[in-house]
């Protein structure tokens, strides 16, 4: 029996898997049968009844199973007795379908009369007016007028928030359920449900916050109807109005393809601002979801506090300049201090800037003293060795593969890889986690490896050394149990992160997965499509940053320099002791960050930012930066996917992108004429990282056709997430794909005796920061610095739910909550809603007997 | 709060036992509670969903989709009258009204003593024996005001004298001890 089989539908004869439903393959010959509470990412409930088509099978003799045949030979076909559901009816081979027969007309204009009896009449007035699934359908299939009594129609609730991020409008629900079937089935935050019956049936929530999910923006996408809307874009803009601009999301690895809605408005003094974050389709990437974070936070790139003019230090104040005279100064500067400069860049600038910023250094300077501000993770240089292969998609792991997910917390670090891992899991993946405590991936793995304290690096190293050994049956010991599934995967994909790791540990853990993945049963599990390793970088250009070289040991490409630069840490002290004298910060905030405490001893700091930060203040010269939305560039995902982004709106005051600042600086400290766009600065990148070759900003915008359809002509299938029109990207090649790999040698790291109670930092997606802060709409949501514990531990402080607690790390204190949390394994102490901490530490807890105010958080 | 998790604890294991997942006991783990708590109250829904480790909507949903689920504080008695099709047919409009009259109170509202409240409801299977009503479970047929006064009457004497017919918690206990 083969796994096609041949349908005809409307007299069109087309080929399908088994199992295809009759909509599906009606779409795949775009005959588009109408839904609305169908969708292609949900599991078909045949609620809304709008998809009634004629369905015939062929008739069968009961004694011989011969197919039955007309007098003039043709197939006698069994239509039934009724109309059917084109969602829920799965193809059979023979079978004939008519979705355009007169009872299929009468069917949908019954439906669309239905669903209209109490439908308001405010589509002027409606979010999705111009976008609406219910709208387009209702022109096209229904009937014009309703016999329905217009005051029969029931007034319901028109303002409800399920929280403070979306809104329910009662009246307009169709009751199709994709909202909940969605937070159910598809991100397992079943947080929303119908309550009551019938005409009263209303979308409720208990969880608190209300609607208390990171993914609740993708509902208003999928609502086929203008029933949920966010509080963000609510009565916001029409539709139609808005322009449309492919941009990538700048807060995490993942790397969500979006599409930033944008409209020129006359409170913005007729600028084009943006309106909204939309997904836009990348089934490599992020499918036609995104989170929460990336569709609200987009705020900054409007805030009245960007820096609009370049300033310059004047008898101790920072005072306006023009360009040319900061560019002057810190060109001249810079070249005065050659042999004591160095450079400090954010792992959130596009490629072009990295590249620049790091030429101005290497070539321009002769420097190698440039680094990331803040590096938490390490294994670039292992990544680009054994990284994810190119021609990887998370979404065909499925049964037979493997995930290990090591010492990070995807749901709070990198949402959507979250959801691709439990994706695999629910279609067959072994997927193990091994980390600290438990996260919200345990409930979806197959193994959980909890390891104690200070006790990451043995485990990995023994669970590596227990995969080398051929194993006759399932070991008890869940160690070895694990390592045996993850051996026996045919593709393996491996996740790692820096949750309670120091950054040589997680050098370490890297090279230790590395040499997992390099275990050889057959093939191995580097080189292969679906197989690597994925950094859960902090940010969403940190591979960027690897590949342009902004590492003090290796240039562009991974090469290694022969004399490596200071490190940050080594910078910091630099400034402190006085032996250097220029430093340049750009995207980052080492002052904010608590990394470096002032400007030292240095005679000359230049920033270069979007906002007055800690560290912008001491500066003696400020650039001021175009964001991510006013310019355009390339980020490189941890999948070392490499994705445009466009300009969407115009620049805020005379700021200007970093890469042309930087290449003006170049020119001035002799590094011949400037490129004078973005797409010449990546085809010199193409030039001279081995990895980018071949790459061009057309490539790079290179799309192909996508399954499921979405957005365009085909809003009611698979909602408002946009086409994707403007480049998948490219994954470049790691060297296992053509070369072999050899062992990687693990530097034995010290053991340091763990006595009392371990202090580890755990992130939280919606942790303080610069940008985020710009987001009004986000700060009920924002992560409050808090402490977990088990009861014990807890009762040993003498703390217990809900008191405050002073907790110091680093000499740094934070007032903090207290949560008594079985989960919480003893001896561990969870701290988040703060700046980010490597490693453990032993913890320092002070309850806090009077009841300080709790910020009120508006 | 953990009420019925303290006053039922040995019921609700028997209870769990009987299921293959947990989640699956929802609807008497919510008799339970509403006994308990004397209706379905956000706090007793969240101990169901605490016990059951599910999301507190899914049993508020429960709660709104079932009849039987009272969300408002609800008396001792609550008298379901159906006023669907066949029973209007044969007066029950008319019922409700006299005994929104006799008790003193709207549809939906409870008599002041906590003794009663009086609900409509869609059809209850009894068509042949309208009008007719619900009370606590049990049904009340071919009902007048001379058959309502009685019945009133009987269930006044009932809730003075203590000696109460098993409630449909204690069938709920009896099921899980079976």
């Amino acid at each position: 029996m083969s796994d096609l089989v041949t349908v005809t539908i409307d007299g069109v004869e087309v080929t399908v898997p088994q199992g295809t439903l009759v909509v599906d393959a009606a779409k795949m010959i775009d005959n588009d049968i109408p839904v609305f509470c169908y969708h292609p990412k949900l599991k078909p409930v045949g609620m809304c009844r709008m998809c009634l088509v004629e369905i015939g099978v062929p008739m069968r003799d009961r004694a011989t199973g011969e197919v039955l045949r007309n007098e003039d030979g043709s197939v006698r076909l069994n239509f039934g007795r009724g109309l059917q559901t084109a969602c829920t009816v799965v193809v059979s081979d023979g079978m004939v379908v008519r979705t355009a027969t007169q009872p299929v007309k009468d069917a949908r204009e019954a439906v669309i009369e239905f669903l209209l009896t109490s439908h308001p009449l405010d589509c002027p007035i409606c979010d999705k007016g111009g976008e609406c699934p219910l709208q387009n359908l209702t022109m096209r299939y229904g009937r014009g007028e309703s016999r329905f009594d217009f005051s029969n129609k029931i007034l319901l609730d028109k303002h409800v928030p399920l929280g403070e991020l979306i809104y329910l409008d009662r009246q307009r629900c169709i009751q199709c359920a994709r909202c909940i079937r969605f937070q159910d089935e598809v991100v397992d935050d079943p947080v929303i449900d119908f309550h009551n019956r019938g005409r009263r049936l209303e979308i409720v929530t208990l969880s608190e916050p209300g609607f208390d999910s990171y993914w609740s923006g993708n509902t208003t996408d999928i609502c086929p109807v203008g029933a949920l809307t966010t509080a963000d874009f609510r009565f916001g803009a029409r539709p139609w109005e808005l322009t449309s601009v492919a941009s990538v999301c700048t807060h995490c690895p993942v790397g969500c393809n979006t599409t930033l809605d944008t409209r020129r408005e006359a409170i913005a003094g007729g600028r084009s601002v943006i309106k909204r974050v939309m997904p836009r389709q990348n089934e490599w990437v992020n499918e036609i979801w995104i989170c929460d974070k990336g569709r609200f936070v987009h705020h900054y790139a409007d805030a009245p506090t960007r820096l609009k003019q370049p300033l310059v230090r004047k008898n101790g104040q920072l005072v306006e300049a023009s360009w040319d005279e900061a560019l002057d100064l810190v060109a001249g500067k810079l070249q005065q201090h050659k042999t004591a400069v160095a450079g400090l860049a954010g792992d959130r600038l596009s490629n072009e800037d990295l590249y620049l910023f790091q030429k101005l250094f290497r070539e321009g300077l002769g420097s190698n003293n440039i680094d990331l501000a803040n590096r938490r993770l390490a294994g670039g240089d292992v990544v680009a060795q054994v990284g994810l292969a190119s021609g990887s998609n998370l979404k065909e792991l499925g049964a037979g593969d493997a995930v290990l997910v090591v010492a990070t917390d995807l749901h709070e670090e990198a949402p959507v890889w979250w959801l691709r891992v439990k994706q695999a899991a629910e279609r067959g993946a072994v997927v193990v986690v091994a980390n600290l405590r438990p996260t919200r991936l345990d409930k979806f793995a197959t193994h959980r490896l909890h390891y104690a304290p200070g006790e990451a690096l043995s485990t990995i190293r023994q669970l590596v050394n227990l995969a080398k050994v051929e194993m006759e049956t399932a070991d008890s010991d869940p160690l070895a149990a694990a390592a045996d599934a993850l051996i026996k995967a045919k593709n393996m994909v491996v996740f790692y992160g820096s949750e309670g790791l120091t950054y040589e540990e997680t050098d370490a853990l890297a090279r230790l997965l590395a040499n997992l993945l390099l275990v050889k049963n057959g093939e191995g599990h580097v080189g292969r499509p679906n197989n690597g390793l994925i950094p859960v970088w902090p940010h969403s250009n940190t591979q960027g940053a690897w590949d342009m070289g902004v590492h003090p040991a290796f240039a562009p490409g991974y090469k290694p320099v022969s004399e490596p630069g200071l490190r940050a840490t080594d910078i910091y002290a630099g400034v402190a002791d006085g032996s250097l004298k220029a430093l340049f910060v750009i995207g980052a905030d080492p002052v904010g960050d608590g990394l470096m405490a002032d400007r030292g001893q240095l005679d000359f700091l230049v920033v270069q930012e979007l906002f007055m930060t800690k560290t912008a203040e001491l500066a003696d010269v400020v650039l001021p930066a175009q964001s991510w939305a006013e310019r355009e560039g390339t980020f490189t995902t941890g999948e070392r996917r490499v994705q445009r982004y466009y300009m969407a709106i115009p620049p805020i005051g005379d700021s200007r992108p970093d890469w042309q600042i930087l290449a003006q600086i170049n020119e001035r400290v002799g590094l011949g004429k400037p490129a004078f766009a973005a797409s010449l600065v990546f085809n010199e990148i193409a030039k001279v990282v081995p990895q980018y070759k071949g790459m061009d900003y057309r490539s790079l915008a290179r799309v192909e056709k996508q399954w499921p359809d979405v957005g365009g002509e085909d809003l009611y299938y698979g909602g408002t997430a946009h086409e994707n029109r403007s480049g998948l990207g490219q994954q470049w090649a790691c060297v296992a794909e053509s070369a072999t790999v050899e062992r990687f040698d693990v530097a034995e790291q010290p053991v340091i005796a763990r006595d009392g109670l371990q202090l580890v930092r755990v992130a939280a997606l919606y942790t303080s920061g610069t940008l985020i802060e710009q987001s009004p709409v986000l700060h009920h949501r924002m992560a409050r610095p808090t402490i977990q514990l088990a009861h014990a531990d807890a009762t040993a402080l003498g703390l217990a739910d809900d008191d405050r607690a002073e907790v110091t790390v680093n000499s740094v204190t934070y007032e903090t909550a207290v949560r008594v949390n079985e989960q919480v394994p003893a001896g561990l102490v969870l701290l988040s809603g703060v700046p980010y901490i490597a490693g453990l530490t032993t913890a320092q807890i002070r309850k806090l007997e009077t009841a300080v105010a709790q910020p009120t958080g508006d | 709060m953990a009420l019925i998790a303290e006053k039922y604890a040995e019921e609700i294991e028997g209870i769990l036992k009987r299921f293959p997942d947990k989640k699956s006991a929802v609807l008497p783990l919510m008799h339970l509670a509403q006994q308990a708590y004397g209706h379905m109250s956000r706090e007793a829904m969240q101990e169901v969903a605490d016990i059951l480790e599910i999301s507190p909507t899914h049993v508020l949903a429960l709660s709104g989709f079932y009849s039987l689920y009272y969300e408002e504080p609800v008396g001792k008695y609550v008298l379901e009258i159906c006023n669907d099709l066949a029973c209007a047919l044969r007066g029950a409009d008319e019922f409700v009204e006299m005994v929104c009259h006799k008790l003193g109170v709207p549809v939906d509202g409870t008599t002041a003593d906590g003794l009663f409240t009086v609900k409509t409801v869609m059809c209850l299977g009894a068509c042949d024996r309208a009008p007719m009503l619900q009370c606590n479970l049990k049904f009340e047929e071919h009902l007048d005001e001379e058959k309502f006064d009685q019945l009133i009457a009987r269930l006044r004497a009932e809730a003075e004298s203590g000696k109460e017919e098993p409630s449909v918690v204690e069938k709920i206990m009896a099921y899980a001890k079976s």
